[in-house]
């Protein structure tokens, strides 16, 4: 976007006077991740290197028709945080005591898995005498995001299992201009994967996401924009009732289905479903940039590697002028290496989180970070 | 032989100006739907008296819901339909009703063109000046350096410089306050609900100022852009309908949040307390609905 009364403002981030290193931990949600980042300034001098040294993940997979509940989730994120840690720190080629910082999940999300990595990081934080710095995840989403496409000023669409919100920066905060009234959009594609019983791995989103390709006929369901803000929930009802229809195939009945015979298939429903609800976030995204006045849209979030959606935003930006910034699934999917960018530009700000303030919180407005690092 | 057929309406878009791409539709203006008349033949007469006889034309502003693209065809088809179908009846309703809208002039259902009287003014958006627009950051990833010893005072000088925006610099000539423009908003929302139409988008860059040098009031508010509006049923739909303008003031407009008490004021007043006590009671709930929201307050 260009400067309509053109003052430009400065960022307040300094450039760091030698390498930083941060250890990110994130365990929100089914994924379990560390990663470790390193600003350090440039051989010229002006600008900041920033290098991701390692990202390890690991995910908790559940069989078909179940999801992931806390406590197994968090008994997930116990037994395989300390794998996870030191391979991020081997891969990394750093030793414990090199870190300057290390940055874990405060919140939102699942509080069980949250408290694994909190523990974690506070445990290390002693051991070693590194400062903690508590991250919002969708901060973490953000910053990854904007570091990885080097888009300044985007228009953000925040689309996961947890979240679905439609974000735009205005001084020094994340606002939320528009978001989900009851379900997220990854919550709904989960939970409808689980009533045709999908596999969650690689995950359930994307099984629904190739499952569509094959789907034909667009059944009629709700459309739910309201202002900004969409509601899912109604959608997720219809698309299951669908299963119910006469007219419905399951998969073992699919070979028997005669020529011209009038049937619903799961890849049908699976197909209506991502291009209903896809729509709609495409519309309230759109309906942002144009209040705004911004062009270019940032992706982040474990449905951002949707590639219809990618492909669906892609076509509304380009009408209106603008970029579709979208991140592959090492980044746009939860990981440990986001809590550390996030983490360490807090840090270079002077931000610490004293260790009898670092418990966690389920809920945490994206809205609610103080962005001292942004002008 | 095959024959497209182009709706008729369409082909006015050529000759109209593109003004603005929102999000749903393009929207063009167009001096006026027709041609003046011209009585003589050949129209080259110097026709001195006909120009005085014939009305001065209405400005038109003609919003075409483009087929998106993005969407299924099957979707958007019946999307812009009933969009279509539902702003027209909308805006007659609230017209009816006495609220200050746009006169609806033209509505092509197949063409996805609704043709609305020209509204002269500012947005409220404008008036307040508010926004991320026209801010610009500096790349992040460039981070240029701030050296404190002389950007960074002037810089900070530089912000403190805040630009009144014309609509403001008028309404202020005519002695009109915020917080008087903010009243009327409420008393114009009061109005269209007691009509019965929810809104269903509104936001400070969808309502206009426009001034009215000849009557009593110095200016009247007119509410624009009633594509998701509905009907209002229960005292739900008309909280949903408040929440949403409360949170485009609070995204849009971060300093002037507390002018919204003030709409919120008059729209009770407007309403009378009997209708206003159960969309009260609604609005609260509604405000808590939005997901992981603090729950201390």
């Amino acid at each position: 976007m260009t400067a309509q009364n053109g003052h430009k403002k400065v960022s307040p981030l300094t450039k760091p006077a030698q390498r930083l290193l941060c250890l990110g931990i994130e365990g929100s949600a089914n994924k379990l991740g560390a990663g470790i980042i390193s600003h350090s300034p440039s051989p010229g001098g002006k600008a900041t290197l920033v290098t991701v040294l390692s990202n390890v993940r690991h995910t908790y997979i559940t069989p078909p028709g179940e999801g992931f509940l806390p406590s197994d989730t968090a008994r997930h994120h116990r037994e395989w945080v300390v794998r996870v840690i030191r391979e991020a720190v081997r891969k990394a080629g750093v030793r414990m005591s090199d870190l300057d910082v290390i940055a874990f999940t405060k919140g939102p999300g699942m509080g069980t898995p949250l408290q694994v990595g909190a523990l974690v990081a506070r445990t290390l934080s002693l051991l070693h005498n590194i400062p903690l710095v508590g991250v919002n995840h969708c901060v973490g989403h953000i910053e990854m995001g904007r570091h990885i496409t080097s888009s300044t000023n985007p228009i953000v669409l925040y689309v996961s299992g947890g979240n679905t919100q439609v974000i735009a920066y205005s001084q020094q905060r994340y606002r939320i201009f528009g978001e989900t009234l009851d379900i997220a959009i990854g919550n709904c594609l989960d939970r409808f994967a689980r009533v045709i019983q999908l596999r969650n791995d690689p995950s359930p989103g994307y099984n629904i996401e190739q499952e569509a390709k094959k789907g034909k006929r667009l059944v009629p369901l709700p459309y739910g924009t309201k202002g900004m803000d969409v509601t899912l929930a109604g959608i997720l009802t219809a698309v299951e009732g669908y299963t119910n229809d006469k007219r419905y195939r399951s998969w073992d009945k699919l070979d028997s289905i005669k020529e011209g015979e009038d049937v619903i298939t799961p890849n049908d429903l699976c197909f209506s479903l991502q291009e209903t609800t896809f729509a709609m976030l495409v519309e309230i995204t759109e309906r942002a940039m144009a209040h705004v006045g911004a062009a270019d849209v940032l992706i982040v979030g474990g449905v951002g590697c949707n590639q219809r959606l990618q492909e669906m935003m892609g076509i509304m930006a380009a009408e209106r002028g603008g970029h579709v910034y979208g991140t592959d699934d090492s980044y746009a999917i939860d990981n440990g290496i986001m809590i550390a960018q996030a983490g360490l530009l807090a840090f270079r700000m002077g931000q610490t989180t004293d260790i009898k303030k670092t418990s966690v919180t389920q809920r945490f407005r994206t809205d609610a970070v103080h962005v001292t690092w942004r002008a | 032989m095959t024959y497209e057929y182009t709706a008729p309406s369409l082909l006015l878009l050529p000759q109209s100006e593109l003004i603005k791409q929102g999000a749903e539709a393009r929207v063009y203006s167009l001096p006026s739907l027709l041609p003046t008349p011209s009585i003589y033949w050949p129209p080259t007469t110097p026709a001195s008296s006909s120009t005085s006889s014939t009305p001065a034309p209405t400005p038109v502003i003609l919003k075409h819901r483009f087929p998106k693209t993005y969407r299924h065809p099957t979707l958007d088809a019946s999307l812009t339909k009933t969009r279509l179908q539902f702003e027209a009846r909308a805006l007659a309703r609230a017209g009816r009703a006495g609220v200050t809208v746009p006169k609806v002039l033209l509505v092509d259902e197949p063409a996805g063109i609704l043709g609305i009287e020209r509204v002269e003014g500012w947005s409220v958006r404008e008036v307040l000046g508010g926004g991320a627009e026209g801010e610009v950051e500096i790349d992040h990833a460039e981070e240029v350096e701030r050296e404190v010893g002389d950007d960074g005072p002037a810089a900070a000088t530089g912000d403190e410089v805040v630009v009144e925006s014309e609509g403001l610099a008028a309404l202020t000539n005519l002695g009109v306050s915020q917080q008087d423009l903010m009243a009327h908003i409420g008393t114009e929302l009061a109005r269209l609900h007691v009509a019965g139409v929810i809104h269903g988008d509104l936001t400070t860059s969808n309502m206009m100022v426009r001034l009215t040098p000849n009557a009593a009031h110095p200016y009247e508010i007119v509410l624009i852009d009633f594509g998701l509006s509905a009907n209002g049923t229960i005292a739900e739909t008309y909280a949903v309908d408040l929440y949403v303008l409360e949170r485009a003031f609070a995204s849009t407009h971060p300093a002037s949040e507390g002018l919204y008490a003030n709409v919120l004021d008059a729209y009770a007043k407007g309403l009378g307390e009997k209708k206003w006590a159960p969309i009260e009671l609604k609005l609260k709930e509604v405000r808590m609905r939005g997901r992981k929201r603090d729950m201390s307050g």
